[in-house]
């Protein structure tokens, strides 16, 4: 009985140590998204500052990189001169894109008139575009690849390192 | 007067440019992810409550396990008029469940579906229970049989089988009210 009982617990608590282990290895911010490996949800949206509506199917051909930030996100302030410098470099080859989480029209301009900008950031009225894209939390970066398919998400703030490591696998494809 | 017909003119052609403009823009739409409408479309009193329904099946994704129908954030508000667009439309809970769960993954349902790994959810609660069960029966059991199993081991010690616990003589030599 007590040899039974031993070997059951055992059992369990093999079972529970297996889980953790595997779960505790993971990095949490390279969770992977369900849109990974499908093409990316189609929009149109207003640019911040000139009102222009900038339209992703016209980013097709090149690697596109898609990033949801908000300027109450401390994050984000870490994260958007990485994204600038990168962009600044790797444009024309490759396209950048932010996208306005649950922020007002006002503060983002008045945050890029303050820290630069290279790339156009767009409203996503009513959040269905961060909906679709399946948007928890910001920053949330997204890379497609010349032909509009998600190839990689990342969640956080991201290095030059990060953003390079990503381009690559968007490259390889 | 010419200068307010000009005036009239450019605003009427602002007004335009700006309609023109508004009505290129597009936010993605659920056919791209569930194809079209397989429901009826709803309407009045029908469509607020099945709002309601729909909206607390989904996981509010800012939140700490409050669904969407019941977190005040904007993020679940914004959800929730999505749901209630969806459901006007025509679509239908599972397709509206699915767009969702495309976009967040599995994460977003609030009851989790009984497929793969998730299997476990449903059942390791009641393997638990009934592996408990098993166990205090067992114990019964052998509670039940204890005693009966002393005589032997006594017997086992007098014959000189297996040696007798020094303890355990104490013990009972204590029980039996013999002091040594």
């Amino acid at each position: 009985m007590n040899r039974t009982v031993l070997i059951i617990g055992l059992a369990i608590a093999a079972v529970v140590i297996g889980v953790l282990f595997v779960s505790l290895g993971k990095d949490p911010a390279e969770i992977k998204s369900p849109l990974v490996g499908r093409v990316a949800p189609d929009f149109a949206l207003r640019e911040v500052g000139t009102g222009r509506t900038i339209d992703l199917a016209q980013f097709r051909g090149k690697p596109v990189v898609i990033n949801f930030w908000a300027t109450w996100c401390g994050p984000c302030w870490e994260e958007h001169p990485v994204l600038v410098a990168t962009a600044r470099q790797t444009q024309p080859q490759v396209q950048f894109v932010g996208v306005v989480f649950q922020d007002t029209e006002d503060k983002i301009q008045k945050f890029l008139d303050a820290r630069g900008q290279a790339y156009p950031t767009l409203v996503d009225d009513r959040g269905k575009t961060a909906i679709a894209y399946g948007i928890g939390g910001v920053p949330e970066t997204f890379f497609l690849d010349a032909k509009g398919t998600i190839v990689a998400k990342f969640n956080g703030p991201m290095t030059p390192d990060i953003i390079r490591a990503n381009l690559q696998k968007v490259m390889q494809q | 007067m010419k200068m307010r017909i000009v005036a009239v003119i450019i605003a009427a052609m602002a007004t335009l440019a700006l309609f023109a403009q508004n009505a290129a823009l597009k936010v993605p739409d659920a056919q791209q992810f569930v194809g079209a409408p397989q429901g009826q479309p709803l309407s009045g009193d029908a469509l607020h409550r099945r709002t309601g329904e729909v909206a607390s099946l989904l996981r509010c994704p800012v939140c700490q396990g409050l669904s969407v129908a019941d977190s005040p954030s904007e993020m679940a508000v914004n959800m929730k008029e999505q749901v209630n667009e969806l459901l006007a439309r025509g679509y239908t809970e599972e397709q509206i469940l699915k767009y969702f769960e495309l976009s967040y993954g599995q994460f977003v349902l609030l009851k989790p579906k009984f497929e793969g790994m998730n299997v476990l959810v449903w059942v390791l609660p009641l393997a638990a229970l009934g592996l408990g069960i098993g166990i205090v029966f067992m114990k019964l059991r052998s509670l039940e049989n204890g005693p009966a199993e002393a005589p032997i081991s006594d017997a086992a010690a007098i014959e000189g089988d297996a040696p007798v616990d020094p303890y355990l003589a104490r013990v009972r030599d204590l029980v039996s009210g013999e002091k040594s």
